[in-house]
């Protein structure tokens, strides 16, 4: 095992990964941006070392600065926790270089799957059902069209170098396609030096399904059951929960297996998410990307499995084998769990970065966890993410655990900052919610709407 | 913040402690390789981010390279040849050391002086070309280099082609005394007779450009390029500082400062500089 880790985050990522080395007797040093001085995880972490100024380019993503505190430090091992620098395979390649252990897969794996059109052809090759599509790139608007006639409309074209937003167009007609197609290539030539595009059938709406798998060295791959993380505002993620009342047991067999196969294709070592959009209607699921990295709602998988995922990042990193086999996961009662944003909902969810004055986080009973890294008087920087906690509950049962989340929600309490908290309540208390009864499209397209009106 | 004070004392119970079969386990290292600094702006820079134009990400600052890696990035693949090798070097003065030198010189850059001459074709451009390569004993010019530059410019002429040189040196080389001095006027008289000729003579000012060779053959060209931020002058900063008793500014000598007092006609960037060249070449009519 590692005698020293490094932490390679901020906030409550790093206060959770920090924890959890500490359980396992390892030391942690955290690192730390000027803004972040009074952080709760420079407090908590054995030691700590500042990388530089406020602006993330210039400190968390400051590789050269990350590995040298490694290196001062003589730590062993570096978790990049989610977001940063967790999906950049340069500096994987560069921790090895210098024999520090990145906490999660190989920087091939990495590559392998972040490339869009390679993910999709190891997907295929594997047998995981993916979004019908084009075969590979696509040059020409004539080719295009050909491509979306034959799939039927709504088409998605995306940039095969893409991200960022930068290159993606919905199209809903053929008449729309030749325009759109090259607008979206010139647009990823101009951003990325690659024109070259690849179209996906747009499955909207759906449920978007994800399934957490872990895998380690010795090929031996789980699969953690999946979580429903369908209540999304602007592709941000607000509510997640496991399981999904979506999927019954036969379904779950079945998403899990391919969620392992598509691991073991790429020979993933680590934790890993698979997402899959499911269409309910048919009951059929279709790849949509692999994560190669811790996630945010990793917690309501923790709680219905009772496995500690950092914990086991951390064991695979350092070699050793799964601690569970798959006979002995067993998905027990319902976990959801809301995320709390220093953001404003009146004022269409705009941060609210400032000085917290009073400050009371839940606790008490059975099943509740609040992860968060704030603290009474903190001040929450505005250079970075607002999220600043995770209420996370754990019922016999999905109703039990929303009865205990809106519990949790009442205790919440939170002064000097602008919060989401009474959206999260509202949102629990609406009746589709209740019932479980929402896609990808609900929170935008339904929910927001009546909300705003009511205001 | 003043929680969490029992810091050093906190875990009392250590699992890895009880484990006695563990296996140590490796500790972090940067192997030497990994990273090079900046010479211009003092960055550590991964060695992989330099790319094979070795390009600093951070100030653009173009590195030093071997003649061998010059020519790689420059000319058209496998059209160069290479002309007047074997000329011997001798050691005229007896200089104390200057075989051994030279011997320690040739294996470690693999030339057999400091600059490379030869024909090849750039983008397509016939051109006489030579490279001068820091590495060998910092590029300083003996009776050598002198005549290879003399042979090269004579080919020139009799098959009136241009003639490309980037230059790098220190200087005189010191261990051949005045017949080094000696060079300067020699390559010099060359390069008068072909450009009498009417031939097109093009010179690349690279990290460090100084000495002898700025004061002769260098500075003679048609049209006078430089890399990013190269340092060209005769005598050094100290020595000028000395002398004069005076503080010269920070970009004293750089390429960019020579720019702007008119000394040198355009600062080209390495990836630009095979497309710049076939282009001056071509608009001054190529080889004839």
């Amino acid at each position: 095992m590692f005698k020293k880790l490094l932490i390679a985050n901020r906030g409550e990522i790093a206060v959770r990964i920090i924890r959890a080395a500490r359980e396992l007797g390892i030391s942690t040093v955290a690192v730390y941006s000027e803004a972040d001085k009074e952080s709760l995880h420079v407090a908590l972490a054995d030691e700590a070392i500042c990388i530089g100024p406020a602006r993330s380019v210039d400190s968390y993503l400051n590789m050269n600065s990350v590995l040298s505190a490694a290196i001062v430090t003589g730590a062993q091992a570096i978790h990049p926790g989610f977001g940063f620098l967790s999906e950049n395979s340069k500096f994987a390649t560069m921790c090895e270089e210098m024999r520090i252990k990145f906490i999660g897969p190989s920087a091939s794996v990495m590559d392998k799957m972040g490339d869009k059109i390679n993910a999709r052809a190891e997907m295929i090759k594997a047998n995981v059902p993916v979004i019908p599509g084009s075969d590979g790139e696509v040059y020409t608007a004539e080719e295009a069209l050909a491509i979306a006639d034959k799939l039927g409309y709504p088409v998605m074209l995306k940039a095969s170098a893409g991200g960022g937003g930068k290159g993606i167009r919905k199209v809903d007609s053929s008449r729309e396609l030749t325009a759109a197609f090259e607008s979206a290539s010139q647009e990823a030539q101009a951003a990325f030096g690659n024109g070259a595009m690849y179209i996906e059938k747009v499955i909207y709406p759906a449920r978007h399904i994800e399934v957490q798998i872990l895998g380690d060295s010795f090929g031996n791959v789980v699969h953690l059951g999946e979580r429903d993380c369908s209540l999304q505002r602007n592709n941000q993620k607000v509510l997640e929960e496991s399981p999904s009342i979506a999927i019954g047991k036969t379904l779950r067999e079945k998403i899990g297996a391919a969620a392992v196969r598509a691991a073991k294709a790429v020979k993933y070592e680590n934790a890993g998410t698979i997402e899959f959009l499911l269409d309910e209607k048919t009951s059929k699921f279709y790849f949509m990307e692999m994560n190669t990295r811790v996630q945010v709602e990793h917690p309501v998988t923790e709680f219905v499995t009772g496995i500690d995922i950092v914990k086991e990042q951390i064991r695979i990193a350092a070699g050793e084998a799964l601690s569970v086999t798959q006979d002995e996961i067993e998905i027990k009662g319902h976990a959801i769990e809301c995320r709390i944003n220093a953001e404003n909902p009146a004022f269409n969810f705009a941060p609210s970065p400032g000085k917290i004055t009073d400050l009371h986080l839940p606790s008490g009973g059975v099943g509740l966890r609040v992860d968060s890294a704030v603290y009474n008087g903190y001040t929450i920087p505005p250079y970075y993410d607002s999220m600043i906690a995770k209420i996370i509950v754990h019922g016999e049962n999905r109703f039990e655990a929303l009865m205990k989340m809106q519990r949790a929600l009442y205790e919440l309490e939170i002064e000097g900052v602008v919060t989401n908290t009474e959206f999260q309540l509202d949102l629990i208390a609406d009746p589709h919610v209740i019932a479980g009864d929402y896609d990808t499209s609900f929170l935008m397209e339904t929910f927001l709407p009546n909300y705003n009106k009511e205001d | 913040m003043a929680l969490f004070g029992k810091k050093d004392k906190y875990v009392r119970i250590n699992p890895n402690r009880s484990l006695k079969r563990e296996v140590e386990r490796d500790v972090p290292e940067v192997p030497d390789e990994l990273f090079a600094k900046c010479p211009a702006c003092k960055h550590m820079i991964y060695q992989k981010d330099l790319g094979v134009a070795k390009i600093c990400p951070s100030c653009s600052y173009n590195f030093r390279i071997s003649a061998q890696e010059r020519l790689a990035l420059t000319v058209d693949e496998a059209s160069f040849e290479e002309l007047f090798t074997g000329i011997e070097t001798k050691d005229p003065l007896n200089f104390p050391k200057y075989s051994e030198k030279l011997s320690q010189a040739r294996a470690a850059t693999g030339l057999d002086e400091a600059v490379l001459t030869g024909k090849a074709n750039i983008r397509g451009q016939k051109v006489a070309l030579a490279i001068m390569d820091s590495n060998f004993i910092m590029a300083s010019m003996g009776t050598v280099v002198g005549e290879k530059l003399t042979r090269l410019f004579e080919l020139a002429i009799d098959e009136k082609l241009p003639v490309v040189i980037f230059t790098a040196s220190g200087g005189a080389r010191m261990q051949e005394g005045i017949m080094s001095l000696m060079q300067m006027a020699k390559v010099s008289a060359a390069v008068k007779r072909h450009s009498n000729a009417g031939l097109f003579y093009l010179t690349i000012l690279t990290d460090p450009t100084t000495g002898g060779v700025t004061a002769s053959f260098a500075m003679e060209g048609d049209i006078i390029l430089a890399e990013p931020q190269a340092l060209v002058g005769f005598a050094g900063r100290r020595v000028i500082e000395t002398t004069v008793r005076e503080n010269l500014p920070d970009d004293f000598q750089k390429a960019e400062f020579l720019l702007e007092h008119g000394f040198v006609d355009a600062i080209v960037k390495r990836t630009d500089m095979p497309d710049v060249i076939a282009n001056l070449v071509a608009f001054h009519g190529g080889a004839k």
